[in-house]
């Protein structure tokens, strides 16, 4: 039997956290087994309460400070590359496709920094409305998302389904189950780069304890759906979201611009031009 | 600081007045869009036969031409008495307006009728000339017989942004004026921006004036009903924090029935129908009342109308 | 002298000629309904009934979607710019139609014929215009994304706006190479029922636009129906939200239009009269019936009184009655159902301790009509501060910094719309960057514009309607 290497903590409001259940569950890879924490009902509802907190903060910084804040993500792990090789080894990957793996998130990363500052340029525009009026739509963070991410043993999946919100200035509650030692990990270099408290937070466990309190919690105003998880999961987030009029992606996009738009509100302003 | 608290005791310090004037905001657009919302209103049949008669009895019939002689005066002022000699029904005009040297003229031909004779005066239409001179004008048209007088803010000041001196010469010049009725004309034309109509407004308000006038009639942007929708608002703020009625006198490019009711339907929804008599508004016109008569006539006969049907003013 | 009295001045019926039983127009064709059932529309000025039309059970809606299914084959063949033509060519007949459109809308559903013909029809003609043109630009609209229409398109809208509606909703879903299944109010179909005459006319083909009538089960048939790829909905957020848990675990897709509780913020910097004439605008538009309305009047407190007084005077001159009359500023309240909720909200206003004032006018004796009211001493928890009305009802709240403001317009389920009323341009932004609201009009309010995107925040729905983001509604990712 092999032995418990460490025991991996939630990530929320810019710490490391146990379950306040104390309840706990095993993932094992090659060479080693991990405990990592069974989020309860509790555990999400006070990510939600950071997240929302986080979101005001995040929201604060300049687009370049915000870009600045995902660059120095990508150095973290570049810093650190080796170890999320053999994480990612660990898991089954062969050195070759980690190594790749690996490269393939950082420049993510680095695409979805430089498009911090861009984005609203390319979705929102003028309007050439008939009349004496400056018309304007431009795009605002929907707020507070909740992101299951996907099942792939994959850091460069793992950062695709965060990255898209938080460029856009969502805050976001990043949801593993298998892949939860590698979110957990990749906690701690978010922990060293700058990131506001709760703007992004890691939770771990089965999505079942938690799938009705997600699409009822009034606070979470966005479901964004990368993993396989049944259509019954599915069908209960929206059955509950809909109370809230809850948006909810399934499969959304996971490259370019339209990875983004499913985090952005438009916003049109009129004013009227005269002297 | 608002109107409301600058005369709570009914009395204007100039600082007031000042306050009033840096505090004017006017939003262009939404003056533009009141103004053509209210001209969809349909006005017909004897909602249109009343606006007419309304419009005649509203109308100064004016002349202000170097080529104006006696003989051009008295008939212009026996067509103000009796514009349709042919319909008893239709009223008589309101007052005739003339230079100060035909005011003696015109006054011989209306004295024995309701109709008014207004004279021009402070140096028309450009007030382009000392405060002495501009009062001397006034006083010779009262003493020639003058029930009304129309005089032009002093524009030059106005933009030099001499606000006071604006406001003292026609403070002066209604001072010279007494019982005497006095129009101050801002020339809308010049001042351009709705905000700069406001503020003279209040200036002339402020100062004395009885009517203020949009236009002298001698530039080419003479009235506007959105000027008018303007100065209405100015007037109607002035009445609702104690000061009185201020009457209101539309003049300059006004030649048809059809405007002039568009006119009326802004007076009456904006200050409402006390307003629509000819103690409180005004046409200044000289083409407008002809067509006027041709739509009372058409109203009454269900024909159209030739102009060689009524007398020439 | 007397009073000037404005006198009537209608607009003639004769232009119209309805029939006195309407089908579905399915398969560009009118057809009974399997249902064998019919409901009356009736005029909510007069109480007359004008017509009877169809009430779609499923199987006219299976007929309806499977006809749709038919259509989307020879739409898919037909070439973009062929589509922009068509478009444009429904454009160019609404213009010439106009006043017929006009004259119907407000027989039908009530609203000033002054607002059916400056407003509706106008914006009418101008989203097809708009949308014709993007038919063969859709490329061009998002980049380089990649991206798909739908299919089949269900869409379901209400009765403020009709015929409005059923633009914004077709032209876009038609231009982005989508077929549709309409399904308009069951107070207000005809309009809807003229249009489809006009489609037959351009020689659209068969099967692109589909029109099914009736009530709500009618929609719930739409909304379930299995070969559905998209349901575009505009109306209350209670349907909404039973739309969007109808559509649980179903891959279609879904845009919601619905309500709101708009906060109109007046500064005491603002240009006052201007901003009555934008309160007013705001909230008596259309007798109200409008779910961006400007309901909550925000004014600063140092100005409250004399904003209510100008406001009081401006609202007496609102000429409420016949829709026709072309000087009638209010018309009718939609359905006596309408009214009745109105009375009972303001009723419960009064009750809370809400001062009403309402304008003296005489109303009718037959139709539905509801007196211009403004209601002032209210607290935020009263009911009418809450819960849209609906109807031409307006709820003063005050406050006394920009922060205070903000968080009290922010204080609500809804995020559609609101209004700014301030002549520093740097408060604008302020506020503007800190309401939750899609649409935001600063010292103006209810401004449309085709190319304009219209949508809400929060509860009040999701998705635009409405220039190039109105395409995304329409196409789905294809990467």
């Amino acid at each position: 039997m092999t032995e418990v290497k460490k025991t991996y903590k939630n990530y929320v409001n810019g710490k490391f956290v146990r379950s306040e259940s104390g309840k706990v569950y095993s993932v094992n890879l090659k060479n080693e087994k991990f405990e990592i924490p069974l989020t309860s009902k509790k555990d999400l509802r006070d990510a939600v309460t950071h997240s929302k907190e986080g979101f005001k903060h995040w929201n604060k910084l300049t687009m370049y400070n915000r870009s600045q804040i995902l660059y120095r993500l990508s150095e973290m792990i570049e810093g650190n590359k080796d170890s999320y090789i053999s994480l990612l080894h660990q898991h089954g990957l062969s050195k070759n496709e980690s190594k790749k793996d690996v490269e393939n998130a950082i420049n993510t990363i680095v695409w979805y920094s430089g498009i911090v500052d861009k984005w609203e340029q390319l979705t929102g525009n003028l309007n050439p409305v008939a009349g004496e009026y400056f018309n304007i739509s431009h795009q605002e963070p929907i707020g507070v998302t909740f992101s299951l991410s996907s099942n792939k043993v994959s850091l460069n999946h793992l950062v695709k389904s965060f990255l898209p919100a938080m460029s856009v200035g969502c805050s976001v509650i990043s949801f593993t189950d298998e892949n939860a030692i590698l979110a957990l990990k990749l906690s701690e270099d978010i922990n060293n780069s700058d990131f506001p408290s709760g703007s992004i937070n890691f939770i771990t466990g089965n999505f079942g304890n938690i799938v009705e309190d997600v699409g009822g919690h009034v606070e979470v105003k966005l479901v964004a759906i990368y993993s396989d998880i049944t259509n019954e999961f599915i069908k209960t987030l929206s059955e509950r979201g809909a109370d809230s009029v809850k948006r909810i992606f399934n499969k959304p996009a996971v490259d370019g611009l339209a990875s983004i738009l499913p985090f952005i509100e438009t916003k049109t302003v009129w004013h009227p031009k005269g002297k | 600081m608002s109107l409301n608290n600058a005369i709570k005791d009914k009395q204007l310090e100039w600082s007031s007045v000042m306050d009033i004037v840096n505090n004017v905001r006017v939003d262009e657009l939404g003056v533009i869009e009141r103004t053509s919302s209210l001209a969809t209103r349909s006005i017909k049949r004897e909602a249109k036969l009343d606006a007419l008669k309304r419009i005649v009895t509203m109308c100064d019939l004016t002349t202000l031409e170097g080529e104006d002689t006696e003989g051009k005066i008295v008939q212009m002022s026996s067509k103000a008495m009796s514009p349709d000699p042919g319909d008893p029904d239709v009223p008589s005009a309101a007052a005739v307006c003339v230079y100060p040297a035909l005011v003696s003229t015109a006054k011989k031909v209306v004295k024995n009728s309701n109709v008014n004779v207004a004279s021009v005066s402070s140096y028309f239409p450009s007030g382009q000339a000392p405060l002495e001179s501009k009062i001397s004008d006034t006083k010779f048209a009262i003493s020639e017989g003058a029930d009304e007088i129309d005089i032009v803010i002093n524009r030059k000041a106005f933009f030099e942004g001499d606000y006071r001196k604006v406001y003292d010469e026609i403070y002066s010049l209604k001072e010279v004026c007494g019982n005497t009725h006095l129009k101050t004309i801002l020339e809308i034309g010049e001042l351009k921006t709705f905000e700069n109509i406001k503020k003279a407004s209040v200036l002339a308000l402020c100062a004395g004036s009885d009517f203020i006038k949009t236009s002298t009639g001698k530039i080419s942007n003479g009235s506007s009903r959105e000027a008018c929708l303007v100065m209405c608002r100015t007037v109607r703020e002035f009445e609702s924090f104690g000061f009185g009625k201020k009457g209101i006198k539309v003049a300059g490019g006004i030649r048809d029935a059809k405007d002039a009711i568009r006119y009326l339907v802004i007076v009456n929804e904006e200050l409402g129908d006390e307003w629509l008599s000819s103690k409180y508004f005004r046409f200044g016109a000289s083409s407008l009342l002809d067509d006027v008569l041709k739509q009372i006539k058409k109203l009454k006969t269900n024909a159209y109308q030739s102009s060689y049907y009524f007398p020439r003013g | 002298m007397n009073n000037w009295n404005y006198a009537e001045s209608k607009e003639s019926e004769k232009i119209v000629s309805i029939e006195k039983k309407y089908g579905h127009f399915i398969g560009g064709d009118f057809i009974s309904p399997n249902s064998k059932k019919y409901l009356d529309t009736i005029s909510p000025s007069t109480e007359e009934v004008l017509s009877s039309i169809s009430i779609g059970n499923e199987k006219d809606v299976d007929f309806a979607v499977q006809s749709a299914k038919e259509g989307l084959k020879q739409w898919e063949k037909t070439s973009p710019s062929e589509r922009s033509k068509y478009l444009f060519k429904l454009a160019r007949l609404i213009q010439e139609r106009s006043r017929e459109f006009a004259v119907l809308e407000s027989l039908d559903g009530g609203k000033p014929i002054k607002e059916s013909r400056d407003f509706d029809l106008p914006q009418v003609a101008q989203n097809f215009f708009y949308y014709a043109g993007w038919a063969d630009k859709i490329n061009l609209a998002w980049g380089d994304q990649r991206t798909q229409p739908y299919g089949v398109v269900g869409q379901i809208i209400p009765w403020n706006f009709p015929l409005l509606m059923l633009s914004w909703k077709v032209a876009p879903a038609l231009a982005s190479g989508n077929t549709v299944v309409l399904k308009p109010a069951e107070t207000t179909p005809l309009t809807a029922l003229l249009f489809a005459e006009l489609c037959d006319e351009v020689g659209l083909p068969k099967g692109v636009f589909n029109l099914i009538t009736g009530d709500g089960t009618t929609g719930s048939h739409l909304v379930n129906h299995k070969d559905i790829r998209k349901i575009a909905f505009t109306g209350s957020t209670s349907v909404g939200k039973y739309i969007q848990k109808s559509l649980a675990g179903r891959d279609v897709g879904l845009t919601l239009e619905l309500g709101g509780k708009a906060a109109n913020i007046v500064y005491n910097d603002a240009s006052l009269d201007e901003a009555v004439e934008g309160v007013v605008n705001g909230i008596f538009f259309n007798q109200g019936h409008v779910c961006c309305a400007g309901s909550r009047l925000l004014v600063q407190e140092d100005i409250h009184d004399e904003f209510i007084k100008k406001l009081e005077k401006r609202m007496q001159m609102l000429r409420v009655g016949d829709p026709l009359d072309k000087n009638t500023d209010i018309g009718a309240i939609n359905s006596k159902d309408q009214l009745d909720k109105i009375t009972q909200l303001v009723n419960e206003g009064v009750k809370d301790g809400g001062e009403l004032f309402q304008i003296e006018c005489e109303l009718p004796k037959n139709g539905y009509w509801f007196k211009p009211s403004l209601f002032t001493s209210v607290q935020a928890n009263y009911k009418i501060a809450t819960e849209e009305i609906f109807g031409p009802v307006l709820t003063t709240l005050t406050f006394r910094t920009p922060e205070e403001a903000v968080e009290i317009a922010n204080n609500t389920e809804y995020g559609l719309s609101a209004g700014i009323w301030t002549e520093k341009g740097s408060k604008i932004l302020w506020t503007a960057d800190r309401l939750e609201a899609g649409v935001i009009w600063a010292n103006t309010f209810n401004k449309f514009d085709p190319a304009s995107p219209f949508g809400g925040y929060k509860e009040s729905g999701f998705g635009r309607e409405g220039g190039r983001h109105g395409l995304l509604s329409y196409l789905k990712d294809s990467s």
